[in-house]
């Protein structure tokens, strides 16, 4: 707080002068006045996102047959020793982790700028 | 419980919670518009815009805010920037001194039983001298906070509070008890 004095009578009139202000509309004038949020415009970003995502596995679908390369690849993975598919299930783990370590890292650097 | 304005920016920097945002507006919507009402001279008008300015202007750069100082500091610094740019527009940096002894002749003005004399007082001041002492004086800022809301080197403020304070005491004093 103030070095000089708490007590002065100037100040104190000051303060006491001070009177509130009734917001009156003025925080929703502000309000309307901001631009749109991140969030709206990721969702918007996220659907499109998704509906390529969409298109394209469909067109996969129909390319592949009927998706019957994951039918092979499903009976490929049956096939596999329980070691290669501890391993393989390992190697995932550690790729979903890392991943997740960057977006968080990169977040962080993003909040501290 | 509620939130204090540090968990407040958060939420505004985390997930763009406008919500947040228009609490803190809520929260320090009075103190930044009573302070550019006295900077502006108790020009309502041109004082709400330049508030409006200073949260929108808040909002874009709060990305800026450190957190090293209050947030409402950080909010005046924004405020009195608006204030200067505006009034560097305006042409209003100039001349201020005459602008000063014009209103200290102004009957209507010096007349306390008119209007709020304390208020008045503080209009006659020049505007660095009213600046600080609203700041330290009305605001509760340290003379530490001030010099940065100001960008001005902090014995500087702790000089112009000095001289603002004894300047209205003198007027006050030479108006009559209060």
């Amino acid at each position: 707080m103030n070095e000089i004095s708490q007590e002065d009578p100037v100040d104190r009139r000051l303060r006491d002068t001070a009177l509130y202000i009734d917001d009156d509309g003025f925080t929703a004038r502000v309000m309307q006045q901001l631009p749109t949020p991140h969030h709206a415009r990721r969702s918007l970003r996220g659907a499109i996102l998704l509906g390529i995502t969409l298109l394209a596995s469909v067109l996969a679908y129909v390319i592949s047959d009927g998706g019957r390369f994951l039918v092979v690849a499903m009976a490929r993975l049956t096939t596999l020793p329980a070691f290669w598919l501890f391993a393989l299930a390992f190697c995932s783990g550690i790729l979903v982790m890392i991943a997740g370590v960057i977006a968080a890292t990169a977040k962080a650097g993003e909040l501290q700028s | 419980m509620e939130l204090t304005d540090a968990d407040l920016v958060a939420r505004v920097l985390v997930d763009d919670d406008q919500h947040a945002f228009g609490e803190l507006v809520r929260r320090h919507q009075s103190s930044v518009r009573g302070l550019l009402r006295q900077l502006t001279r108790t020009d309502l008008a041109l004082a709400d815009d330049l508030a409006q300015e200073t949260f929108l202007r808040a909002y874009k750069n709060i990305r800026s805010f450190r957190g090293e100082a209050r947030f409402s500091t950080w909010l005046y610094r924004i405020a009195y920037n608006s204030f200067r740019e505006n009034a560097r527009r305006r042409k209003e940096f100039v001349g201020i001194d005459e602008e000063h002894l014009q209103a200290a002749h102004d009957p209507q003005v010096a007349d306390p039983g008119l209007r709020h004399d304390l208020m008045h007082a503080l209009s006659l001041l020049p505007l660095h001298e009213r600046s600080a002492v609203l700041l330290c004086c009305q605001n509760g800022l340290s003379h530490d906070e001030a010099a940065r809301v100001l960008d001005i080197p902090l014995g500087t403020v702790k000089t112009n509070v000095l001289r603002g304070r004894e300047k209205l005491k003198r007027t006050l004093a030479a108006w009559g008890p209060d």
